[in-house]
């Protein structure tokens, strides 16, 4: 039943069928194959899109095209300029910060790879610096997206296991988040000191003061995210809808950079987006439906205690996993594809599901880098004009660098886990 | 996806606008915040709780989730995994898009069928939802009517494809700089 499953989920993948359409069919497979009642069908897809949790994900995508249209990227690129000053892989370091903060207000890699490339692959390219590098470096720094809160990764993480809220989620993708761009810093940082980039910017870089009063608003809407769901002032989709609200004042009124139909042209961007993501957790909905009911998967952990296999083989194996299908599905399809498998792996072991979610999650995001079929990397290469064949040089240093960090973080799962404890989350 | 002819995906039928689905789609989004917003306030300036909206919101959700995939399917928006695809010539890769289309087909036809099924059953046993108490029935009838409408999207993408031909090889077509919503989504 397991293979049936499986089976017909891999060879629908491989044939193009759209991802949700081969979860769903593959569940409703061994839902009739095990005469398990058709009219679950419907019930599943219905009460897997109508759960409260999930209003965070269309919301925060729109919180996100707010602040991005509202021309936040730009300012918070000059006042990195402003804080890195102009010298040898200076830009490098200004143009992960940002891919940071912005990945502090939306979720999606892709989406803030794109804000990030469109305004620095140019100028990156001005002071030297090969296109084929700064479009692997933003598409590395992108990923950071979806382990730095908000993370509609972790939201629907959340969902699938209920034991990991989405506060204590957030609050563990916080210090994995920045270790991941402080080592993508260090790695660019190191490249351009070699080869000299960016050391003869004739331009001088913008006066700090200036910069900071205009990209405040901007770095404001991670605080009031965080802050207010750390204060218990807000549930996660409460602190979208009030990130919504503040990028409407700050686009609106004070950058006045927004007009009211550009407002409503970006609903239905967001509803769009939403959709593709909701529909795919609906369908995949029957997928994790199949998998609780045949219920075989116990049988691979006790399988695994019962032939010795080390706790660090065991993690070093399901890394290596999750990195090669990271490349190919988005962090949905990966959870609920491996999930079945690593929550029982993860009782035996005693793991935390929180941290078994963040190290998933870093899988998922270096699998947004890794090329030839990664995501972050052909929105970049397509806003520099170049193969992404052409990246593979230097993408394969920054994976490899993020994936040391990924194993600090598997192997030391305190780092994860210390600020959710601190909080009291945990 | 790249499987597109001079700017307009090839499953993508000239005419088809979507003006409908965008509208309802942008009206869903801005009640889901709306709602959200309006509990946020009520809920620190007023005592009075509006948590029975949950339901409504929950909803609007759905409603969102299917009237927006019904264009992703004919503009290749969305996600599925075309490495292996993508290396075939045309005549092949236009199978396999046909299959693609006709597997999603078949997944909504499954979803109209038993979604109507599970409506009229709500309908007929009067059911009534747990925070309004309201008849159940007109939440769920929207599952298999817009799984209906997906459904029609569908064949009149699989129509066009098929009244296209195979002989002639599509162009890829510009982007938009801020990336595909299949991209964005992840």
């Amino acid at each position: 039943m397991s293979w049936l499953l499986f089976g017909t989920f891999v060879v629908l993948m491989c044939a193009a069928v759209p991802l949700a359409v081969a979860l769903g069919l593959s569940g409703v497979a061994v839902i009739l194959a095990a005469k398990m009642g058709i009219m679950s069908v419907p019930n599943t897809v219905y009460g897997g899109i109508a759960k409260y949790p999930l209003i965070a994900i269309p919301v925060f995508i729109l919180a996100g095209m707010i602040f991005e249209r509202s021309g936040v990227a730009a300012r918070l690129v000059r006042l990195a300029e402003a804080l890195v000053g102009k010298r040898a892989g200076g830009l490098a370091v200004a143009a992960v910060l940002v891919c940071m903060v912005l990945g502090g207000i939306s979720g999606s890699g892709p989406a803030d790879a794109a804000a990030v490339g469109a305004i620095l692959i140019p100028a990156m390219a001005r002071v030297g610096y090969p296109k084929e590098f700064s479009a692997s470096l933003i598409a590395a720094g992108g990923s950071t997206a979806i382990v730095i809160p908000p993370s509609i990764a972790l939201i629907i993480y959340s969902v699938l296991v209920p034991q990991a809220s989405v506060p204590a989620l957030f609050a563990a993708g916080l210090i994995p988040g920045l270790l991941c761009g402080l080592t993508l810093m260090a790695a660019a940082l190191v490249f351009s000191k070699i080869n000299g980039w960016g050391a003869n910017d004739p331009e001088p870089a913008p006066p700090l003061w200036q910069s900071f009063k205009e990209a405040g608003w901007g770095l404001l809407a991670p605080v009031i995210i965080l802050g207010g769901m750390r204060s218990g002032a807000f549930t996660p989709t409460e602190a979208a809808v009030v990130a919504v609200a503040y990028g409407l004042i700050v686009g609106l009124v004070i950058y006045r950079s927004m007009n009211w139909k550009q407002v409503w042209d970006l609903l239905g961007e967001a509803a769009e987006i939403s959709a593709v993501i909701l529909f795919m957790v609906g369908l995949a909905a029957l997928f994790g439906w199949a998998v609780d009911t045949i219920g075989v998967f116990n049988q691979f952990a006790k399988w695994l205690t019962a032939t010795g296999t080390s706790e660090t083989l065991v993690l070093l194996a399901i890394t290596f996993m999750l990195l090669v299908a990271g490349t190919a599905l988005d962090a949905t399809a990966t959870y609920f594809v491996f999930l079945p498998f690593l929550l029982p792996v993860a009782q035996v072991y005693q793991w935390d599901p929180v941290w078994l979610g963040i190290v998933m999650t870093i899988n998922v995001a270096i699998g947004q880098f890794t090329p030839p079929t990664a995501v972050n990397l052909m929105v970049t290469c397509r806003l520099a004009g170049i193969p992404i064949e052409a990246t593979l040089k230097w993408c394969a240093w920054l994976v490899a660098a993020m994936t040391a960090t990924l194993l600090v973080l598997t192997f030391v799962p305190g780092i994860v886990l210390f600020l959710p404890r601190w909080l009291g989350y945990l | 996806m790249s499987w597109q002819d001079g700017g307009q995906p090839v499953t993508l039928p000239p005419r088809a606008r979507f003006r409908a689905e965008r509208f309802l789609g942008a009206a869903a989004m801005a009640a889901i915040v709306l709602i959200t917003l309006g509990n946020v306030l009520a809920r620190y300036f007023t005592d009075i709780s509006f948590a029975f909206t949950e339901e409504v919101s929950v909803f609007l959700l759905v409603f969102l989730t299917f009237i927006g995939s019904a264009k992703a399917f004919l503009d290749g928006n969305q996600m599925a995994v075309t490495y292996f695809v993508d290396k075939l010539a045309w005549p092949w890769r236009r199978r396999w898009l046909l299959f693609g289309l006709g597997m999603s087909a078949l997944m909504l036809a499954l979803l109209a069928w038993y979604g109507g099924r599970m409506a009229w059953d709500d309908y007929d046993l009067e059911v009534t939802s747990p925070g309004l108490g309201w008849p159940q029935w007109i939440y769920t009838v929207w599952l298999p009517l817009l799984s209906l409408l997906v459904l029609a999207r569908i064949a009149q993408g699989i129509a066009h494809l098929i009244r296209a031909g195979g002989a002639s090889a599509p162009r890829v077509p510009p982007v938009p700089p801020g990336g595909r919503p299949d991209e964005r989504s992840r």
